[in-house]
């Protein structure tokens, strides 16, 4: 009979339309309905006697813990979910009911579920999709707003409240909402954009002004969109965007952009950014105006081939591939840059790395000064400090030599002045005091020769003045009329009676002189001397040559010492080794030059640079 | 009195040649006191005493500044020679350039010769100014 009633409640059950299950004290199925073992998927399992445990695989605690709690007599609901055979998450509402037999007792669980993995997927969906849509709008801090225009009721989200700064239960109005924007532009421009929207449909998006209840000033992107019902705007949509921050950086960077450009273009340096191929991205006022266009955009895009010399474009590209390649930048290096139109112009160059993001270069940042004056000085001053240099060296040399020259004489007197203290024969007495004597004389002489020399060198300003060659030439020889004819001296003149020459008349005498006689004092003994004139042109100087068939001068060995003073090379009973040092002399107070070429036993040629008036 | 067997005095001033060879009367024995204006002039008597074989001057009194060849040049060529004995040069200038000093100092450096040298004026010469140093070789 209990058997009988068994198998019927078993059948009942099985048929009921709700997925039913009867669980006794461990959780075994009992009883349970067609829908409950679909619902579990157990189609092909024998649930019978089975713990529920061992069926439901992925059960949450939650829901097998009621159970527990429904065997101590509680009814129990919730929502729990499994994982099924198929590997789906489902989810059910559950309800456990304690199951009585007739004595009251609890023998086990009654558990009904309803599969609601379709309806609770969507709302979790919809839940997800506003979360993310408030983190957006947190993040982006965007709010939304809508007015219904048959209620007239405005309703801003909370986005759009904390962006007007006022409290979460505020009520706008449009006109309120209106008044939020600041006075003047936008404002006025708002009021005519939501009057458009709201009368022609016509959609808005602006960058406008506001000011928060707080009273702070910020920029918002206030955007609507117009819903139309058989061709009348119903409502409109829309968002409202913070947008303080972007629009004051992009005024910040407007303004440091600003102040860039007119830091870089009021430089007084040549300043250029490169890309990776060389070409110009970037230039400063300055670098247009010494590549003289006008307008930036002429270089720009443009490489070193397009705007220089071949040469100095393949120099610069390997420069800016190296510096890119090892990022040391070069500083300061002096370079010439030839122009297409051949100008130089030197420069101090320093090249930079330009670095991206990710620490390789993206090309050259350059930076010229143009140093072509300063060089030009340099060199003026470099001459200067080479003329001063030769000058000081002539200075000491010739101070030795004025206290060598000096200190014989002397030293001689002291010598015979000691002998004469010491000497007791008369006659030796009296030689000593002829030599003495002599010796004043000698350093009379001296004094005299270095007195023409200081004096030349003191008067370096003494007027010049134009002299016609063979009109001086024809009065010296006139002076050595007697020497030359001693000697059968022949003059061979080469020199155009219209040559002119710019020298101090005295100084140009007295070459002449000195040069004539010493052409006729190292005659060779050998021959008739013969004496050439000859006059060149240079650029700034005027040559006056004269060649003799005389002597000649080993230049190898006495070179040096042709010019010197009291140097001779040869026995010469009148040599004083001093002419020469004087027209040397001379010839150097007027900015000339004296040199000369020989060849022992042929003759020598002394060639005299003249400085041409017309010259700096 | 010392004997010494030549010396040279070469000078272009003569009154330099008078004083020294005053000075060396008073001291030594020499027969062979020559005089010569420059430096080639000596170097040509040099040049003649090695090729008749005379005995070459044991003292060179040298001055710098002289025409045609001076005593540097006289020096470059006569330090060139082969000459084993070994000579004393003094050189007798009124030059102070520190140039012709340190000159001096590198020839000293590079020759067995011995070379002295004597700012003008000299009022006395020394014994051992004409010390006849070539004893052991």
């Amino acid at each position: 009979m209990k058997e009988t009633k068994s198998v019927a409640y078993s059948y009942l059950i099985k048929q009921l339309p709700s997925a039913t299950v009867y669980l006794n004290t461990n959780f075994e199925v009992v009883h349970a309905s067609d829908n409950w073992i679909k619902t579990f998927d157990l189609c092909k399992t024998n649930v019978f006697g089975k713990r529920l445990h061992k069926l439901v695989k992925h059960a949450n605690k939650k829901w097998l813990q009621s159970l527990d709690n429904c065997l101590l007599g509680q009814r129990q609901e919730g929502l729990a979910s499994f994982i099924d055979n198929q590997g789906n998450e489902k989810w059910l509402e559950y309800t456990h009911l304690p199951w009585y037999d007739e004595g009251e007792n609890i023998v086990g669980v009654i558990m009904q579920v309803d599969d609601v993995s379709e309806s609770y997927g969507d709302q979790m969906e919809i839940e997800r999709l506003q979360t993310l849509l408030q983190s957006q709008s947190e993040i982006a801090k965007v709010g939304s707003w809508e007015y219904d225009l048959v209620t007239e009721k405005l309703t801003w989200c909370q986005m759009t409240k904390a962006i007007h700064e006022v409290p979460k239960d505020y009520d706008p109005s449009i006109e309120a909402g209106i008044q939020f924007y600041k006075q003047g532009h936008s404002r006025n421009t708002i009021a005519m954009l939501v009057h458009k929207a709201l009368v022609e449909g016509v959609a808005f998006r602006e960058k406008l002004q506001i000011i928060t209840a707080g009273g702070r000033e910020k920029w918002v992107l206030a955007a609507g969109k117009p819903f139309l019902k058989n061709g009348k705007v119903t409502r409109l949509i829309g968002t409202f965007q913070d947008i303080d921050e972007q629009v004051k950086s992009e005024i910040k960077t407007k303004e440091s952009e600003k102040l860039l450009n007119t830091l870089v273009d009021n430089l007084p340096l040549n300043v250029y950014v490169k890309d990776k191929e060389s070409r110009k991205i970037l230039v400063n006022k300055a670098e247009c105006d010494y590549l003289g266009v006008h307008d930036k955009e002429e270089l720009i895009g443009k490489s070193d081939f397009d705007l220089y010399d071949k040469n100095i474009a393949e120099i610069s590209r390997n420069e800016d591939i190296e510096v890119m390649r090892t990022l040391v930048p070069i500083i300061g290096k002096e370079t010439v840059s030839i122009k297409k139109d051949e100008t130089a112009t030197t420069f101090l160059t320093s090249k930079i790395p330009l670095l991206g993001i990710n620490g390789n270069a993206t090309g050259i940042i350059g930076l010229s000064m143009d140093i072509s004056h300063l060089k030009e000085k340099e060199n003026e001053l470099r001459n200067l400090i080479n003329v001063t240099a030769v000058q000081n060296k002539k200075l000491i040399n010739f101070a030795h030599i004025v206290s060598h020259n000096l200190r014989s004489h002397t030293a001689n007197f002291s010598m015979l002045l000691n002998f004469l203290i010491q000497e007791k024969d008369e006659a030796e007495k009296q030689r000593i005091v002829d030599m003495l004597t002599n010796a004043s004389d000698n350093l009379m002489q001296t004094l005299e020769d270095l007195n023409e020399v200081v004096s030349i060198s003191t008067n370096v300003n003494v007027e010049r003045k134009r002299l016609n060659v063979n009109q001086q030439l024809a009065k010296i020889e006139q002076n050595l009329s007697a020497l030359l004819k001693e000697h059968e001296v022949e003059i061979v003149n080469e020199i155009h009676d219209s040559t002119v020459i710019w020298s101090v008349p005295a100084y140009f005498d007295s070459i002449l002189l000195n040069l004539i006689t010493n052409a006729v004092k190292y005659r060779h003994p050998k021959r008739k001397p013969v004496i050439r004139f000859s006059v060149s042109k240079r650029k700034d100087y005027t040559i006056f040559s004269i060649e003799d068939n005389g002597l000649g001068i080993d230049m190898a060995k006495n070179g040096e010492k042709l010019f010197g003073m009291y140097k001779t090379f040869h026995d010469n009973n009148d040599s004083r080794g001093i002419g020469l040092y004087i027209t040397k002399n001379q010839v150097e107070a007027m900015g000339g030059d004296i040199r000369a070429t020989s060849e022992l036993n042929k003759g020598t040629t002394f060639n005299v640079f003249f400085k041409n008036e017309d010259s700096k | 009195m010392k004997t010494v067997n030549s010396i040279y005095i070469v000078d272009d001033d003569p009154i330099t040649v008078f004083g020294i060879s005053k000075m060396l009367g008073c001291l030594v024995e020499c027969d062979d006191i020559t005089s010569f204006q420059n430096g080639k002039e000596a170097l040509d008597d040099i040049h003649n005493r090695l090729t008749s074989k005379k005995g070459l001057p044991d003292v060179i009194f040298l001055d710098i500044n002289m025409p045609i060849l001076d005593g540097w040049g006289f020096l470059e060529e006569f330090l060139k020679l082969d000459i084993p004995k070994k000579i004393r040069i003094n050189i007798v200038t009124s030059s102070i350039d520190p140039a012709d000093y340190e000159k001096w100092l590198r020839y000293k450096k590079t020759t067995h010769h011995f070379i002295d040298y004597k700012n003008k004026p000299i009022f006395k010469i020394e014994a051992q100014d004409i010390e006849h140093i070539d004893l052991a070789s």
